[in-house]
Parts: structure tokens; C-alpha cells; sequence
């Protein structure tokens, strides 16, 4: 309840704080994120192509959005299926191997979406990206302001939270919980793990179609990073920094992370660096994330204040 | 024959240390720039060719005794993280050393021009690579397969905690490993350079086949990686003949098809 109170008075004040584009692509991200941690918190699996559903949604839904002028929420319901469309097939092949295997073949299968998009260029622009994607009006909103988005994406972002938080406590996300403690025993129990681990790909692929047609309005453009690895790395980083284990890990996750890229592109063209080094920070010296960060450090604090306060103890 | 080799130094160190190395292709596009480099230095194109892979060896052992080791208890989700930003990291110091535009760079005068195969016209250069490729991997082979330290970095992909227990130092097992992981992902980025030139993306594409290689030859796995590398080797130079544009998603669409029929991969037992 806490939780939900903290997110609804961070809706409501996020637009007066930064611009309403950063503000929006923060909800953006954190339903991408909440789409991930079903699979890298809840059943235990690291995707690391996760850019691949979010991609083809953005592409596919923006082609529509462009050339048959399609209204909106047909448009997000297209993004939805394209997503876990794409998540079926990759999640098929990759569910038959664990471990390590996994993580590569989600990788490679992400390259094979992404070389795609880069050469068919008559369809996606390769490296220039899909410009020109409208953001047409619907019963009267005007989404063209970015203020009414921002309410539109906000409210979407709430609805996926209740849907995901439903799946979480629901038989299924027990199930899949259990996949994650111990896959041998769920095997032993009589579930079909295979199957189960798809069901997460695809309910992933469907959050991630979503978010990547809400990013494409909100630009405009499907850029090529959209469906490129280094979108893959960034949503895992989000997620982990905020703490895969809760629910609400990739929400704080997105914002920390979503404010890091934004005032580090402010400081240097080759901010990417910048990000590596803050990825290497973090695993070596925050691991844990954001939560066990802030702890640590009033911890210091407090013991830098007593040891100020009786410097004869040392 | 290129392809088997990145597979085989990334199959040794994901199998050894187990851990998943984002950063190998960016070893890879490291050891092509030190090559020019090296070259431009020295002026001799064989003194660069000892020269740059070595360079990337020693920043594997960097790499690993700094950052790696501190995450074997860690859980692949961070190993990921941590290789990954070491690649973004590298790229981004590519750009910024060397410039975002690719650069180009000639072989050696001796290897310049091409051979009558008879049948075919070939480029001397790229008959040399394939030749030096063939011989590193089969010293590779000779390493893993006949000598005693091969026999225990064998021994270490198969169980790590028996090999600590027979008292051998694990962790120095685990830093020799990934610095001739990185030596071979260095010359094989060396050996690349003259064929395709440079820039800075060639890493992230020579990441991916490297991974497609592993996934279809399995770790550790030195005959499944040079089949696998040959396999793809072959299935992109045909379907480039036809279609140019689809060369590279071939590569993955081999492997999507490879693994349909054999989800275990090429020689794997699952």
C-alpha cells in the first residue's frame, strides 16, 4: 500500500521536476523492466535479449501507425501481440537450454532480430531509424501533448503494475517462483517446466511490445538502438540496480537509471563510457542495488558521526 | 576458420571461470586496433602480430585479477553486468582513441595480391589467415589435449571443485585461462584487420558469432567449435555470393535451425 502511494505521488510530481519527454520514458522503461523481472526475478531466467519483443512491437506498430494512420489503443494491442509473437519463437528455442547456453542464445537471437531491422532498410531506415510516427488523437485527447501522454503512458504504466502484480500472486507466478528455487523439483512435481518458462517469455514479450510502441510515440522514431543489445543491457541493468527480487525493483531501477543516462548525455558525447564504468562500479561495490546502497551508507554515516563525536576512541 | 577460433578462446573461458564474457568481442576489435597500432609503431607487420595479441593478454589478465575474480560467488546476472559495462567501456575507448570513422589497413607487401588456386583467383592474405588460424587452432588443441596444464584446464571445465580439492591453485587456473582466452580473441581481431579494416562496431557483430559458435559447438567443446565456426563460415560466404544484405542474419539463422533439430546443439549431450 506504501508502495503504491510512493508511485502515485511520484506520477503526479515527476512532470514539474524534469521535462515531460524524461518523465514519460521513465514509465516507459519501468513497464519494460517489470516485463524482464518476471523472468529474471521471478523465474529465474536472465534474458539478455529482451530488446528483441520491444523492437519489433516499436517497428511493426510504428509501420502501422504511419501508413494506415491506425488509432492508438489498436496500435498498443498490436505492439502487445507483435511482443509476445516474438518472445513465442525466441522463447522456444532458448527454453531448451539453461545456464549459460541461455543467456547466449537469448544474445544471439537479439543480433539476428537486429541485423534484420539494420537491413531492411526500406522498412525500418536501418541506421537512421523509422521517423514520422504520429501520435494520432483519440475520442478527443490530444496526445500531442506531451502533458496528456505523459497522463496516458502513466495510467498504462498502473495498469500493467496491477496486471503483472495479479500474475505474480496468481497459481502461475507461484509456479514460476518455484521453477526459480528449484527447477528439479518443479519437474518432480509434475510441472511441464519447458512450457512454463515459454508462458514467462511470452507475458514478458507482451509488457515489452508494449512499452517499445509507447516509446516509439513518445519520440516519434524507432531508432535502431531500440532493437540492439545495448537496449537488452540496459533494461537488465535497470532491473538489477533496483533489485530483481521485488516487484517494484524496476521502477526505482528505471528511474535511476533513466536520470543517470539523461544527465551524463548532458555531460559527454561518449557518455556510454561513462555508463560502463558506473555498470563495473556497481556489480563490484554495489551489489544489491539501490536499497542496499542507501543502507550502507547511513550505516557510514552514522559511524563517521560517532567517530567524530569521540575522537579519543581511536 | 576465424570464427573457430573467437568461439574457441570465449568456449575456454565461459567453460573454465563459467561465467558469461560480454567483453570478448570487444577483446576481439581491442586486438585489431592494437595491431595497427603496433604496426604504425614499429613498422614491422609480423613484430604487430606478436605484439597486439599479447597486448590483449595482458589486459585479460587485468581484467580478470581486478574485476572477474571478485565475482565467481556472484550470480551470472552480475558477471553479465560487469562484462558488459567492460565492453561498453572498451568500445567507447576505441572511439575514443582511435575515432569513430573505420580505419583501413593494407597487409604486409609479402602478402599482398593473390594466388592461381587453378579453379579460382585467391587473395594471398586471406589463404595466410586461414593457414594461421588452422595452426593456432590446432596449438590450442595440442595444449588442451597433451600437456598437463591442458589436462587440468580440461579437468577445470568439467568439475571445478575436484580440481581445487587435488590442490591445484584454481584461481591461477582461472586467470590463465581467460588471458589465453584473450589472446586468442586478440588475433583473431589482428588477423581480421587487414581482410575487413576497422571499426568500432566489429566487436559487438564478432561477439555475437562467437556466441552462436559456443551455443552450437558447446563449452569447452574444441571439435564442436571449429565445426560450428566452419559451418557458419560457409553458410554466410554462400548465402553472401546470392543475397549480400542477409550474410550476417544468416549466421543466426543457421543457428535458430541447427538448434530446432538439435536443441542440444551440435555435439552436445544436452
Amino acid at each position: 500500500m506504501r508502495a503504491l502511494v510512493l508511485i502515485l505521488v511520484s506520477i503526479c510530481v515527476l512532470p514539474f521536476i524534469v521535462r515531460p519527454a524524461i518523465a514519460t520514458e521513465i514509465w516507459i522503461f519501468a513497464i519494460f523492466g517489470l516485463g524482464l523481472n518476471l523472468l529474471l526475478g521471478y523465474t529465474g531466467l536472465l534474458s539478455f535479449g529482451q530488446s528483441t519483443f520491444f523492437g519489433s512491437a516499436a517497428y511493426v506498430a510504428g509501420w502501422l501507425l504511419k501508413h494506415y494512420a491506425i488509432n492508438v489503443f489498436l496500435a498498443l494491442g498490436i505492439g502487445v501481440g507483435v511482443g509476445a509473437l516474438s518472445a513465442l519463437l525466441v522463447g522456444y528455442l532458448c527454453v531448451q537450454r539453461s545456464g549459460l547456453y541461455f543467456i547466449m542464445l537469448t544474445f544471439a537471437l537479439n543480433q539476428l532480430f537486429y541485423f534484420i531491422a539494420y537491413q531492411w532498410t526500406t522498412v525500418t531506415g536501418g541506421e537512421d531509424g523509422m521517423p514520422g510516427i504520429p501520435r494520432p488523437d483519440f475520442l478527443g485527447l490530444n496526445f500531442k501533448d506531451p502533458l496528456v501522454y505523459y497522463v496516458f503512458v502513466s495510467a498504462l504504466f498502473l495498469l500493467s503494475l496491477w496486471a503483472m502484480k495479479r500474475i505474480v500472486e496468481s497459481p502461475l507466478g507461484k509456479i514460476l517462483q518455484g521453477i526459480r528455487e528449484n527447477e528439479v523439483r518443479a519437474e518432480a512435481v509434475g510441472y511441464n517446466v519447458p512450457r512454463f518458462k515459454l508462458l514467462a517469455f511470452v507475458i514478458g514479450g507482451a509488457f515489452s511490445g508494449l512499452a517499445g510502441v509507447l516509446y516509439a510515440m513518445l519520440f516519434g522514431i524507432v531508432p535502431l538502438e531500440a532493437i540492439s543489445f545495448v537496449f537488452s543491457g540496459n533494461v537488465v541493468f535497470a532491473t538489477l540496480i533496483g533489485g530483481s527480487g521485488s516487484l517494484y525493483g524496476p521502477i526505482i531501477g528505471s528511474f535511476v537509471f533513466i536520470w543517470l543516462s539523461e544527465s551524463m548525455s548532458v555531460v559527454w558525447a561518449r557518455w556510454p563510457l561513462l555508463l560502463g564504468v558506473a555498470f563495473v562500479v556497481v556489480v563490484l561495490f554495489l551489489r544489491g542495488g539501490v536499497v542496499e546502497a542507501w543502507s550502507r551508507f547511513w550505516t557510514w554515516q552514522s559511524s563517521r558521526h560517532k567517530a567524530s563525536a569521540n575522537p579519543s576512541a581511536r | 576458420m576465424l570464427y573457430a577460433l573467437m568461439g574457441l578462446g570465449l568456449s575456454l573461458i565461459t567453460g573454465v571461470l563459467n561465467i558469461p564474457n560480454f567483453a570478448h568481442g570487444a577483446l576481439f576489435a581491442v586486438g585489431a586496433y592494437f595491431l595497427v597500432t603496433a604496426v604504425n609503431a614499429v613498422g614491422n607487420f609480423w613484430i604487430g602480430l606478436l605484439l597486439a595479441p599479447l597486448g590483449v593478454a595482458v589486459l585479460g589478465l587485468v581484467i580478470e585479477y581486478a574485476g572477474v575474480r571478485r565475482l565467481y560467488a556472484a550470480g551470472h546476472d552480475y558477471q553479465l553486468l560487469f562484462t558488459f559495462g567492460l565492453a561498453l567501456i572498451l568500445n567507447e575507448l576505441i572511439i575514443v582513441i582511435w575515432g569513430p570513422v573505420g580505419i583501413s589497413h593494407l597487409p604486409p607487401a609479402l602478402l599482398r595480391g593473390g594466388v592461381d588456386l587453378g579453379f579460382t583467383f585467391y587473395p594471398k592474405y586471406r589463404l595466410f589467415v586461414m593457414v594461421a588460424a588452422g595452426l593456432l587452432v590446432l596449438a590450442t588443441w595440442l595444449f588442451l589435449e597433451k600437456t598437463r596444464y591442458g589436462a587440468i584446464m580440461r579437468a577445470g571445465i568439467e568439475n571445478k571443485e575436484m580440481v581445487s580439492l587435488l590442490g591445484i591453485d584454481i584461481h591461477r587456473l582461472f586467470t590463465v585461462a581467460f588471458a589465453i582466452g584473450a589472446f586468442l580473441a586478440g588475433i583473431a581481431g589482428a588477423l581480421t584487420a587487414p581482410i575487413r579494416g576497422l571499426s568500432p562496431g566489429m566487436g559487438v557483430d564478432m561477439l555475437g558469432i562467437a556466441f552462436v559458435v559456443v551455443a552450437l559447438g558447446g563449452l569447452g567443446n574444441l571439435l564442436g567449435a571449429i565445426a560450428a565456426g566452419l559451418l557458419i563460415g560457409v553458410a554466410q560466404a554462400v548465402v553472401a555470393a546470392y543475397w549480400t544484405e542477409a550474410s550476417t542474419a544468416v549466421i543466426f539463422a543457421v543457428m535458430a535451425l541447427v538448434l530446432l533439430i538439435r536443441p542440444q546443439g551440435l555435439f552436445g549431450i544436452r
